[in-house]
């Protein structure tokens, strides 16, 4: 079967194209990724989405907060709705939280500064649409590459009842340490998810750690992402 | 400063009285108050290169004597042919008196500009690298408040735009005080085809003229004669001269033209930046031996009420200029509506070889194409510092510390220590293609997706060598740069520069410009490297203080690597490797951070280029490659060899055994061979079983390796084989101060 991919272009998206490098060029396996016009989309005609990392609108007042009132979120809630896996990455993420479509806030981070690094986050929950080819406790090598990036919520203890906190900061041995958190996040927390488990919101960049030549450890964690999403494309169609 | 009057408005121009006669001349009238205003900017010494164009002869015509060369000197960017039908695009481009005065927006519309240049010659901009000095941060708040600003401009705009930036360079030096220097570079890809789409020039009559982007605005206007003077106590008030950045609307723009361009139908392409349209219009008419009929009405302004001379030199950012073919012009403006991008049909191209602008119903330019474009040179006076012998002459003192402490002393030094803290604040992976991690190599490399290339990148130059000697120190940097490169496995391709100098029409000033292209012209000669591109910035002097900076000649080195296997990184890898030397040690401290550091010293004896001993070196490297035998490679660079060795011990934690017995020479004082700055200098880790052939290559090749060392567990450094007694250092603390330098004193 072939599975078809929104990657949705935002006119600041700029982690567009390699999104859709990786998913067509890395991951294939079935994958048909397309790069759609945020005011183009229709979720009808997909099966999954990206909304990629980048400055969706320049993100001079709040990252995310313009594009949340795009149609392209309109169709997306649709696509919740019928069960369609959803991922944001970074800027992606900060959309998906000004939509509401995730709980919590991504605020500037601690040390006021963009931050642009490989850091190690730790599997929490591998029922996601987007995990389940990951095992708890599972500990992956992963850039960043944000200003706001500081996850914050009110609802910290109900995130923790209903599993929705899906990674988090750590040590390359799993240990969560105040080092190991690069920009202050609550908890460490690096990626929550939606009640239903099918949206997914991260600051790390699954598409930058998709090959071995471009990790400093030769690893590859961020295929699982994807291979994860097309394994829950896959099982829920059939 | 000379006044012109017209029709009862008067402006004030940089132009001489000489200029002002011949402009006249020319035309046989009095030009009007715009005309004025566009022969003020498009003379200026940033536009005309008036004061070193006759010095830029020097270089060899990079497109006549080299098949791969498709673009040289003169065109946005340079541009080289590397094969399997891509073409790579850069330049390098300074940005130094706006960000003096304001750093954050003069930095950020540094990127912009320098973008627009790789974007105008139909690639895609795919890497951006910056070569920054400053004043010394320590005690100085001045310089931190510059650092602080410019490298969050560099950042925010960069990063905005996706474009990762990858590598760059930071000097401190007194004499960068209130002349900050931001050089700006940036490396642009595409196919063969793109680059053929998009010319500088309108060759064609009949053409469209499409202004798209941002609208033209009352910002920066006068931006370009404000850097061709020297900054003084008034500049501050030259603050509404610095042009606003928008990346947002540059990241549209990007893709905007990239799509524009694919269409096939563009046929010429310019981007604004320094003389507004002034400057595009005349060089897009003027090159291509066209003329062009512009109506200002349809020009797009951001406040209503802007007279024809605002419209015509502002600096408004984030503007493209485009030449479109007729039956195109439809799908050329729907590729501009899907990315909501605003433009106009603002004039058409014709035979007339006049560039005419009309206001209404008054013609507000009426000039030769080529007049703007053909401005004078001058030819200026050189002459030899005085102060030069004498510090030249300067001696090294006797020792007062340990060596050990001197080379923890160095290590976390401003010049040497770690810059994390610059480029965690650049995304430097976007795009994915990011091989080498930033600290994992002295160049940033980037691998060319479709192919089995990569590309290798590196700027810099070391101000102090220059000083004292602009022709060695000069050729000096593009042994480093070039050095940066190959140390990472790739062959350097083609050199473009910035030229950072004081004021050209002081004769010690221009001396040092004038022997700089001579060192530059020499070597690339030599070493048969192309120079396809450069960029002058005279006038980085302080007229409060009558100091001019230090001559800063920026180089910047494109190389590539063919195959995966031939990347190679700085950190060393595995314990008993061998540690070999490449390259003579002199006694060459003069301009070196062992001087300035430990003694305050600026003077010396500064490195010397064997032309004929640095390529037998490279030729040994390629081979060296060739054959799989390197396993690490750092060249030595300020601070000398332990500083360079530490370097490498950093990242894996290593540490070293070294033995300097067969490197003995009765001439040498310890601490010259260990921080002299000798140039054309590597330190390359191999396995033990490759030593033999190793040496074979070098007896062959007649080139000058030592084994030195080898790796140990342990990480302390232990030298042995000096004159003086034995050394030992701890790899963990030079480490930690390595990396806390920066960060103690802008983390306040």
């Amino acid at each position: 079967m072939t599975i078809k991919i929104a990657v949705i272009q935002f006119p600041g998206s700029n982690c567009d194209l390699d999104t859709l490098y990786v998913l067509n060029n890395v991951i294939s396996n079935g994958i048909e990724a397309e790069l759609i016009w945020h005011n183009h989309f229709k979720e009808a005609q997909f099966d999954g989405v990206v909304l990629p990392g980048g400055f969706s609108f320049g993100d001079y007042l709040r990252s995310g907060i313009i594009a949340a009132h795009s149609p392209a979120l309109d169709e997306a809630r649709i696509m919740l709705k019928g069960g369609k896996p959803i991922i944001g990455i970074c800027n992606g993420f900060q959309i998906l939280a000004e939509a509401q479509f995730l709980p919590g806030a991504l605020l500037r981070n601690d040390s006021l500064k963009f931050i642009c690094k490989w850091v190690n986050i730790k599997v929490e929950n591998n029922k996601t649409a987007f995990t389940s080819k990951m095992n708890i406790g599972d500990v992956l090598a992963i850039p960043i590459a944000h200003g706001e990036g500081r996850y914050y919520t009110d609802k910290l203890k109900e995130l923790e009842e209903n599993n929705q906190i899906v990674f988090r900061y750590s040590t390359e041995n799993g240990e969560l340490t105040e080092q190991a958190n690069p920009n202050g996040s609550l908890e460490s927390i690096a990626g929550v998810c939606n009640l239903e488990q099918n949206c997914l919101g991260l600051m790390p960049h699954p598409e930058r750690a998709s090959e071995p030549i471009l990790s400093p450890k030769q690893t590859m964690h961020g295929r699982l992402f994807f291979e994860s999403m097309v394994e829950f494309i896959k099982r829920r169609v059939s | 400063m000379p006044k012109v009057i017209s029709n009862g408005d008067e402006l004030d121009v940089d132009l001489t009285q000489p200029e002002i006669k011949q402009i006249k001349d020319l035309l046989e009238r009095d030009p009007t108050i715009t005309e004025w205003g566009m022969f003020d900017v498009m003379h200026s010494e940033h536009c005309s290169y008036k004061s070193s164009r006759p010095k830029l002869k020097l270089f060899e015509d990079a497109e006549k004597n080299y098949d791969y060369v498709l673009a040289g000197p003169g065109q946005d960017a340079g541009v080289i042919d590397i094969g399997d039908g891509f073409a790579l695009a850069f330049r390098i481009e300074s940005h130094n008196h706006p960000s003096a005065i304001e750093p954050y927006h003069g930095a950020a519309t540094g990127i912009g500009g320098i973008i627009r240049d790789i974007l105008c010659m139909g690639v895609r901009p795919i890497a951006l690298l910056d070569p920054l000095r400053f004043g010394p941060l320590k005690g100085n708040p001045h310089s931190q408040w510059l650092f602080k600003y410019v490298v969050k401009g560099i950042a925010d705009y960069g990063n905005c735009t996706g474009i990762p930036t990858i590598g760059g360079e930071v000097e401190f030096d007194k004499s960068f005080e209130s002349n900050c220097l931001v050089n700006v570079a940036c490396i642009g890809l595409g196919t063969i085809e793109d680059f053929e789409h998009a010319p500088s020039k309108a060759y064609n009559p009949g053409d469209y003229v499409i202004l798209m982007g941002g609208s033209t605005g009352r910002d920066g206007i006068h931006g370009v004669t404000f850097a061709s003077r020297t900054l003084t106590e008034m500049s501050e008030a030259d603050r509404p001269a610095v042009q606003i950045g928008d990346p947002f609307t540059k990241k549209l723009i990007i893709e905007a033209t990239i799509e524009a361009v694919k269409t096939g139908y563009v046929r010429g392409l310019k981007d604004l930046g320094g003389g507004g349209l002034s400057c595009a219009l005349s060089e897009l008419t003027g090159d291509g031996g066209t003329g062009g009929d512009i109506d200002m009405s349809k020009i797009f302004t951001r406040e209503p009420g802007m007279n024809s001379f605002e419209i015509m030199l502002s600096e408004s950012q984030e503007r493209m200029a485009f030449i479109v073919k007729p039956e195109g012009l439809e799908t050329v403006l729907e590729v501009f509506r899907k990315f909501e991008m605003a433009h106009a049909v603002i004039g058409r191209t014709d035979d007339s070889k006049v560039l005419k602008v009309k206001d209404g119903n008054s013609l507000v330019v009426n000039l030769p194409a080529t007049a703007l474009s053909d401005a004078p040179t001058i030819p200026r006076e050189e002459k030899r510092p005085e102060y030069l012998d004498k510090l030249i002459a300067q001696q090294t003192p006797e020792p007062k510390k340990d060596l050990e402490e001197i080379m923890y002393d160095l290590i976390a030094s401003e010049n040497i220590c770690s810059k994390e803290w610059v480029y965690r604040q650049y995304d430097h992976e976007v795009g994915v293609r990011s091989v080498v991690k930033c600290g994992d190599g002295d160049s940033g490399v980037l691998r060319i997706i479709g192919t089995n290339k990569f590309l290798a990148a590196s700027v810099g130059i070391n101000s102090k060598h220059c000083y004292l000697n602009p022709y060695e120190g000069t050729k000096g940097g593009l042994v480093e740069i070039c050095g940066n490169v190959i140390a990472n496995g790739a062959k350097p391709m083609a050199m473009v520069n910035c030229c950072n100098f004081g004021n050209p029409e002081i004769p010690e000033s221009f001396w040092y410009f004038s022997h700089a292209v001579k060192g530059m012209a020499d070597f690339c000669t030599q070493l048969r490297i192309p120079i396809i591109g450069g960029n002058v910035s005279f006038y980085n002097e302080d007229e409060v203080n009558k100091t001019a900076i230090k001559p800063t000649p920026v180089i910047m080195i494109v190389g590539i690597i063919e195959g995966k296997e031939n990347v190679i990184t700085l950190p060393f890898k595995k314990t008993e490797h061998d540690i070999l030397l490449l390259g003579e040690t002199k006694a060459e401290l003069g301009g070196s951070e062992y001087h300035s550091v430990i003694y305050d010293l600026e003077g010396g004896t500064p490195p010397h280029v064997d032309e004929k001993k640095i390529k037998a070196n490279w030729n040994f490297l390629f081979e060296l490659y060739n054959n799989n035998l390197v396993k690490a490679n750092h060249d030595v660079n300020k601070g000398g060899l332990i500083i360079t060795i530490a370097e490498m011990c950093f990242k894996n934690n290593l540490g070293v055994d070294l033995d300097f017995n067969e490197c003995y020479d009765d001439n040498l004082r310890d601490d010259e061979f260990l921080f002299s700055e000798s140039v054309g200098r590597f330190i390359i880790e191999t396995q033990p079983k490759d030593y033999n052939k190793i040496m074979e290559i070098a007896k062959n090749l007649k080139v000058n390796v030592k084994k030195i060392g080898f790796l140990i567990a342990n990480p302390e450094i232990h030298i042995k084989g000096l004159k003086g007694k034995d050394v030992k250092l701890d790899v963990n603390k030079m480490k930690k101060l390595y990396e806390v330098t920066i960060p103690n004193l802008m983390e306040i």
